[in-house]
């Protein structure tokens, strides 16, 4: 057990090292290949022993070697912000050094193990392993069209899979903050790759923002620390929750918005989009914005039913709608795809906040099927990108003469994201009807509203940016098909076939291997099984004809028009009044909303701050 | 057995009943407007006749995506009247949306696409009212099983007077009424969506509309509860009211439609089902 749970965190880190050093492209091709089945056969070992929860005592050294390197970790974001002139993010840093020297002072030794395995831990190896490696191998081929730097930078987004697993895996609050911190310098150095002055000014923007969840991840330490004396994730869950800290619960709280991007601290995940597609990807999907729904998670025991559950539950769900909004009002294919994770990581955040067995285990599938959705939508915007060289969405034009086999899986990685038998909708459902039970606060009408709202403009934009896509003036006469890379192929063939098993098998895979994870977090069994293929929630069913039948009729929708072909048919040219046909038919590019914009991002703003106030009983 | 039994024989005639509806409401609205207006068989006539026609298509996957549509608002029928479950039925219908709008979009004509968008506008104005629909229900019910709501003793429209009518006021942006028919809109758009098909093209697009029409006016059926006679009752009164308004009221602009929805409609849904539960 040990040496699966040391592999799963210590081997990407060596073999990105390697990559580093070997700068070999064998190496780096073969080792990232060698990952997926490694560190998938790793995850599984942890997932599948009977022994979890685990924790796992780690030698009195690391403990310093953590805190030495938390130093030196500060130091050199300081470093960064005097060499770029970013008085912000020095200033931070400085901050940060300070508070955790104040931490080093007053923290007592305790025996507490420092790392802890439970099944959400084995969850978030799995989504990593499965998730992220592909996404890795995509970039050993991406970056061999016009990029620099292949091998240093695969071995970063390995390494970055690494700190991710050793993030979701520790136990020691001042660790956490250790690796929180690590996947701000993964992310940094991955968005300034490029090194142009738009990337660094990005990269620097993401550094300043994300250490302001550092700097709430240690005052969240200290206020335990001062007024319990804790500093474990464990015994945060055991102690008693009333008088627990509702301050410091807040500052945690507050540094996974800002790590989960959500507004008004979305700019730094936007601003990603300017590292090569593989970045995106991995930030969006397996790493980085996943450990802020995974730290509500892990919270989200003690703060149910709290005042400042009810206002994150506002705070997320207003991002969740607002941002689905925002995003209509985007060109930029990447920048839509980033505002939509926006929008369900608010989503993500609000199903673990609320905090029943049924919410957790909503959120637990909005994680797991949001990453698999959005690993792949980036892939495949990668390879629009770099194959077809269409960034906007105004060159999305036509795209399913020019590239029917990319334009299908992006409409597959759409309907997951929205439409009916897929994971995501069925996280919605559950909140939905879970929230229905307790209508009586207001903040939960204000939930259900949320959700309905959300989904219908997610809906409205990916029917939009697919309505571009499938334009076209005649019949596919033949089908263009361009021959993609291998690894291309490979890697969207991986989500694809994932995607749609788990679909079919949606109902048993939850019963089976979702409750049990919520059940763990939460205590409480949520109340959902399987029977056969059905999926039964409470008194409501989702029977397996509706799963396959919703399944069939949308596999229908997205793959036969290009196999289908009316032969008797006679075409007719559309219908136009007798006059010349335009050139280019626009759609609603919806300024009206880019208007309010601002007003958008002010009232975050204030729900914010009355989060951290309120809910955290600053006043 | 026979509730299943029933349903089941519903969702099969469902585009027959729908035809009807038609039929008559072309009646009603031409009574209303003192003429006679066609026989009630008429919309079964069209469909014949449309079936006849020599098929004509702009292109495989625009045709295809209208067959879609029909089956897939068929599904939804099937879903709402044989599941569980309503708030799924809610969602099933947006698969419809997207294969008429997808069919809209795929063709170089500007009228479709502007009924594509359009239609989509009226999306976001209905859907997140239909999921506050049924969630009052289940405030009401408990329960969103929809044999629940049939045998519920009780009256669900004296609990949900608001969302009644903001219900009945948002049929017209479900089924493409005067002054919420945005996206076909004769005059403007010669039809939108639903220009660039015909023949039995059309045919599927034109019966899907007739099964939406079960599948609306169903919903406010469940407002009777267990008294199936005041569901009855209700569901005319509907039928009457939104063909009035038809007749009676000028087309708006989308936006109107859709502040209509999110500043009225919405809101004061979100009240009604506010307070039912803080006094129950």
């Amino acid at each position: 057990m040990d040496f699966f749970i040391m592999m799963s965190i210590v081997l990407p880190w060596i073999t990105a090292l390697v990559i580093y050093l070997a700068k070999n492209d064998f190496v780096t091709n073969f080792l990232t290949f060698l990952m997926l089945p490694v560190l998938g056969y790793f995850a599984w070992m942890v997932y599948s022993s009977g022994n979890l929860p685990y924790l796992m005592d780690t030698p009195g050294w690391v403990n310093y070697f953590i805190t030495v390197y938390d130093f030196g970790l500060l130091g050199y974001f300081f470093y960064q912000g005097i060499k770029n002139k970013s008085l912000l993010v020095s200033a931070l840093a400085v901050l940060q050094l300070v508070l955790l020297f104040i931490v080093v002072l007053i923290i007592e030794h305790s025996d507490t193990a420092n790392i802890y395995i439970d099944k959400l831990t084995a969850f978030m190896y799995m989504i990593v392993a499965v998730v992220g490696v592909p996404i890795a191998i995509f970039a050993t081929k991406y970056m061999e069209y016009d990029e620099k730097g292949k091998h240093s930078f695969v071995a970063i987004l390995i390494w970055f899979l690494g700190v991710m697993n050793f993030a979701v895996s520790v136990n020691n609050i001042e660790w956490f903050f250790a690796l929180f911190e690590t996947t701000t310098l993964a992310s940094y150095v991955l968005i300034r790759f490029r090194m142009d002055k738009e990337a660094v000014n990005n990269a620097l923007l993401a550094l300043w923002m994300n250490q302001i969840g550092g700097v709430a991840i240690l005052l969240a330490l200290l206020t335990f620390l001062k007024t319990d004396g804790i500093y474990h994730f464990t015994e945060l869950l055991n102690a008693n929750s009333k008088t627990l800290s509702l301050a410091a619960l807040g500052f945690l709280s507050v540094s996974a918005l800002v790590k989960g991007a959500q507004m008004p601290f979305h700019k730094w995940l936007l601003g990603a989009m300017v590292a090569p597609t593989p970045v995106s990807a991995i930030l969006h999907s397996a790493t980085m914005v996943k450990i802020a729904p995974y730290l509500l998670l892990r919270i989200s025991p003690v703060i149910k039913g709290t005042l400042l559950a009810k206002l994150l539950i506002i705070a997320t769900g207003f991002v969740f709608v607002s941002a689905a909004v925002i995003a209509l009002t985007q060109e930029n294919f990447k920048k839509i795809l980033a505002y939509s994770t926006i929008s369900l990581l608010g989503l993500m955040m609000l199903a673990a906040v609320v905090g029943t067995p049924i919410a957790v285990t909503a959120s637990l599938i909005l994680i797991l099927f949001h990453a698999f959705a959005k690993g792949f939508l980036f892939i495949e915007a990668g390879v629009l990108e770099k194959v077809f060289h269409v960034k906007y969405i105004k060159q999305m034009r036509r795209l399913i003469e020019r590239a029917p086999l990319t334009l299908m899986f992006i409409f597959f990685g759409f309907l997951n994201m929205t439409f009916v038998p897929f994971g995501t909708f069925i996280g919605k459902w559950m909140m939905i009807e879970e929230a229905s039970g307790f209508l009586s606060h207001g903040s939960y009408v204000l939930l259900i509203l949320y959700v309905g709202a959300g989904s219908a403009f997610l809906s409205v934009l990916y029917m939009k940016v697919l309505g571009i896509s499938v334009r076209k003036s005649h019949g596919i006469e033949k089908l263009k098909l361009i021959p993609l890379p291998v690894r291309f192929n490979f890697v969207s063939v991986w989500y694809y076939g994932w995607l749609l098993f788990l679909t079919v098998f949606i109902a048993p895979f939850i019963a089976t291997q979702i409750v049990p994870i919520a059940q763990e977090l939460n205590g409480q069994m949520p109340n959902i099984h399987a029977q056969n293929l059905s999926l039964v929630m409470n008194s409501s069913i989702l029977y397996f004809w509706q799963i396959i039948g919703a399944l069939i009729i949308l596999s229908l929708i997205h793959i036969l028009p290009f196999f289908i072909h009316f032969k008797k048919v006679d075409t007719a040219m559309p219908y136009n009044c007798g006059e010349a046909f335009p050139r280019h038919i626009e759609t609603y590019n919806f300024v009206c909303i880019s208007k309010y914009e601002n007003y958008l991002i002010a009232f975050s703003v204030a729900l914010f701050v009355m989060v951290l106030v309120l809910g955290g009983g600053l006043l | 057995m026979k509730f299943e039994t029933l349903m089941l024989l519903l969702t099969f005639f469902a585009p027959v009943i729908g035809g009807f509806i038609y039929g008559v409401e072309r009646i009603v609205r031409a009574r209303m407007q003192s003429r006679v207006g066609p026989p009630l068989m008429q919309p079964f006539y069209d469909f014949f006749k449309l079936i006849d026609k020599r098929p004509l298509m702009v292109h495989s996957l625009h045709a295809v995506m209208g067959i879609m549509y029909f089956v897939a608002s068929w599904f939804a029928l099937l879903v709402l009247f044989l599941g569980n479950d309503l708030l799924v039925a809610v969602f099933f219908h947006v698969i419809a949306v997207l294969a008429l709008t997808i069919g809209a979009f795929s063709v170089r004509s500007p009228y479709s696409v502007i009924g594509a968008m359009r239609e989509l506008m009226h999306m976001i104005s209905y859907e997140p009212l239909m999921v506050l629909m049924v969630v009052g229900f289940y405030q009401v019910v408990g329960s969103f099983n929809l044999k629940d709501i049939l045998n519920y003793e009780g009256i669900p429209l004296l609990e949900l007077p608001v969302v009644f009518v903001a219900f009945v006021l948002a049929i017209p942006m479900m089924l493409h009424k005067s002054p919420f028919d945005v996206a076909e809109a004769h005059q403007e758009i010669i039809g939108g969506l639903e220009i660039e098909y015909s023949g039995p093209f059309y045919e599927a697009v034109y019966t899907g509309k007739w099964i939406e029409y079960v599948y609306v006016f169903f919903f406010v059926f469940l407002f009777g509860g267990s008294h199936y006679w005041l569901g009855a009752l209700l569901v005319i009164f509907a039928f009457l009211f939104v063909n009035a308004l038809d007749n009676a009221t000028a087309r708006l602009d989308f936006r109107r439609m859709v502040k209509f929805a999110w500043f009225v409609l919405i809101p004061v849904s979100a009240f009604n089902i506010i307070f039912l539960a803080l006094w129950r």
